[in-house]
Parts: structure tokens; sequence; C-alpha cells
């Protein structure tokens, strides 16, 4: 499941960007006590818990690394295939009555609260591939039918 | 007073703090936040053994990961179209239609509400860590970073043990009262989880328990 991390345009900066900042306050913990790069009355506070303990650190360095390490960016399709459902679609899905919006995303940027749904769960592997006016069929204890109304990249 | 006692009575709190979800949908003594704590830690463990990962972290991404709940409100997928609480009648029907169906966001609508629920509960974090030693401090705040922003494997997998522990006890209390909206968290199930661990172990209740009914 974790071998590749499909990322789109911004999850992947957001990645490099939180990498950049760790290898520098790193750098600045190493050489000082005080690191001077973060003291934003805004800082996040994990980067307050960054400066205090070096462990943590290399830490979440190493986790960087490996997901930048098995990062493939999600390009957008070519035109032809905009017509179908792919990673980085915004999909308008009509589900047993109801209209909702999803986001179809990789693993690590899959948030349901916003709306971004994983291409692994059910409902994303379901929905790969298919096309405006397909109808894809979810058997649980109950059937769910999702119909594709929209899809934008 | 001694900051570590401090933190402990306020954390204690959440043994009385019964779930919002719960509440609106009329649960008859339902659980609170620490017993949702509880069992979902166990759970983590249990599953966790599966996979390769480090156990002591994911036991402790759930112990901690609610403990912001002391200062900031337990939300749910329906806040903010829920009334603040259920005491009135009037209240209690407005979320009984509320629950009825999905609710209904715009992209930016959902994004709007994670960003402000995630920044509130930072907020309360910090004030329920307020004078704990730093090590302490410092230990809980990354982990509940990782958790919320799932950068390691157990990050990733803690967050869906919440959901899965979650839908546990929904089904439960379905079973038990008839009081949930079943379809809509069967179909919530087919949308939140990807870990194929986790997707087993779904399948597994809906056999063990919704089937079964």
């Amino acid at each position: 499941m974790e071998d590749k991390f499909y990322l789109t345009k911004e999850g992947l900066e957001k990645i490099k960007k939180e990498y950049k900042d760790i290898l520098l306050l790193k750098q600045e913990k190493i050489h000082t006590d005080t690191p001077v790069a973060f003291h934003s009355e805004e800082l996040d506070t994990e980067f307050v818990v960054f400066k205090e303990d070096l462990e943590l650190i290399e830490a979440r360095e190493a986790d960087l690394e490996y997901i930048l390490k098995n990062a493939v960016l999600i390009e957008k399709p070519t035109q032809k295939e905009q017509g179908q459902v792919g990673l980085g679609a915004k999909v308008l899905v009509d589900v047993n009555g109801e209209t909702d919006e999803l986001i179809l995303v990789g693993t690590l940027e899959a948030n349901p609260i916003e709306g971004k749904i994983s291409n692994e769960s059910p409902v994303g592997k379901a929905l790969f591939g298919k096309k405006v006016g397909d109808i894809v069929q979810l058997n649980s204890p109950i059937v769910v039918n999702y119909k594709i109304k929209r899809i934008n990249y | 007073m001694d900051a570590a006692l401090k933190f402990l009575i306020n954390v204690g709190e959440l043994k009385d703090r019964k779930r919002r979800g719960w509440l609106a949908n009329k649960v008859p003594n339902c659980e609170t936040t620490a017993s949702h704590i509880f069992r979902m830690s166990l759970m983590a463990w249990v599953l966790a053994k599966k996979k390769k990962l480090n156990i002591e972290k994911v036991v402790k991404m759930a112990l901690i990961h609610d403990i912001c709940e002391v200062f900031a409100t337990d939300e749910t997928p329906y806040d903010p179209l829920l009334p603040a609480n259920f005491d009135s009648l009037t209240d209690q029907q407005k979320a009984e239609e509320i629950l009825k169906k999905w609710p209904k966001l715009s992209l930016a609508q959902k994004k709007k509400r994670a960003d402000l629920k995630r920044k509130r509960e930072e907020k309360s974090l910090l004030k329920l860590l307020s004078g704990v030693d730093e090590n302490f401090k410092n230990e809980i705040i990354g982990l509940w970073n990782d958790f919320e922003k799932g950068i390691s494997k157990e990050g990733r997998f803690t967050k869906q043990i919440d959901k899965a522990e979650n839908f546990l006890q929904g089904m439960e209390y379905w079973k038990k009262y008839g009081k949930i909206q079943r379809d809509l968290w069967l179909r919530w199930a087919k949308e939140i989880f990807d870990d194929p661990i986790i997707i087993d172990f779904i399948k597994t209740i809906e056999k063990d328990i919704v089937k079964k009914k």
C-alpha cells in the first residue's frame, strides 16, 4: 500500500517545504542551542517542539525522506483522459439521490472531512477510470450507487 | 497546584464528557470521550500488531489524540449544521432532521471547517499542556501533529483506527437502540478507510454485527 505516494503538486510542494524547513532547523539545532529560523508569533507548534528535541527532528526528517523518495507527482491528464476519473479529479456524484463532491487523491492527502477520498478506498477504487453518466455500485450490507455527474481537473 | 496533577485532573474530565455525535443521535447513556480513547488504544494495539509498526507510538498516539477536547468542542461531521446543544425539544428535532442526510457542504466549506477545527484543537492542546514537563509536552505535541498530518506510517494508521472505533461503536448503538443512520455510516465507511487491515476489520464488523441484527 505504501510503496508509492501519489501527491498533487500542492501536496508535494508542502512536503518539500516541510523537509527543507526540517533540514534548516536541524542545522541550526546542531550549531546553536537556540534556532533562529522560526520565531514568528504564528509559529507552527510542531516547530516549537522540534526546536527542543533533535531526536524528534531526525524522526520527522526520516519520515519525510521516505515520502519524498517514494513520491509520484499526479500529472494533469491529457484532454482525452480528462473524461475519466483519475487521481486529482474533482468528481460531482449523486449518491442514492444525494449530491456530493469528492476529490480523488493518494493516501497521504486523503482527508474525508475535506472531501478528499483515497484512491485506495473502496469508493476511490470503484470510481477510478469511470466516466460521466457511469453508475458505480458498492455492495456491503447495503447497496450504494454513485452516479458520476461531472468530472473536473 | 503541581502542573502534572493539574494536567491529570483536566484530562480526567473526559471520563464524564459524553460524545457530541451520540448526544445528537439521542443515544441513551452514551459513551464519553475517555471511553472512546480506551477502546481505540486497545484496537490500535491489536490491529497494529498485524503491521510492522511501532506499537508504543501507535498506542501513545491513540491515548493523546483527543485530549485537546478538554478545552475544545468535540465536533462531528455534521457541525456546524447542528445546534450547539440538544437540551430543548426544538433543537433535538432539528438535529434529527439534519442527521437523516449526508452533510451537504462544498469542498471549500469542508476545507475551511477542517482548518478551523485544527486551529481550535491546537490552541486547546497548548492550554492543556501548559506548565507540564517540557519533554513530555514536546512528545505529546509531536505525536498529535503526526496523528493530524499523517506523516508517519503510525500516524496514518492511527487516524483510521480512530474512525474504525467510532464505526464499531456506531454499529453497536444501531444494533442496541436503532438510533443511528446505519446506511449513511456504511456508505461513509467505504469512503474513509483505505488501509487493507482496517478494511478487513470493517468487513468483519459488517458481517458479525450489522448482518446479525
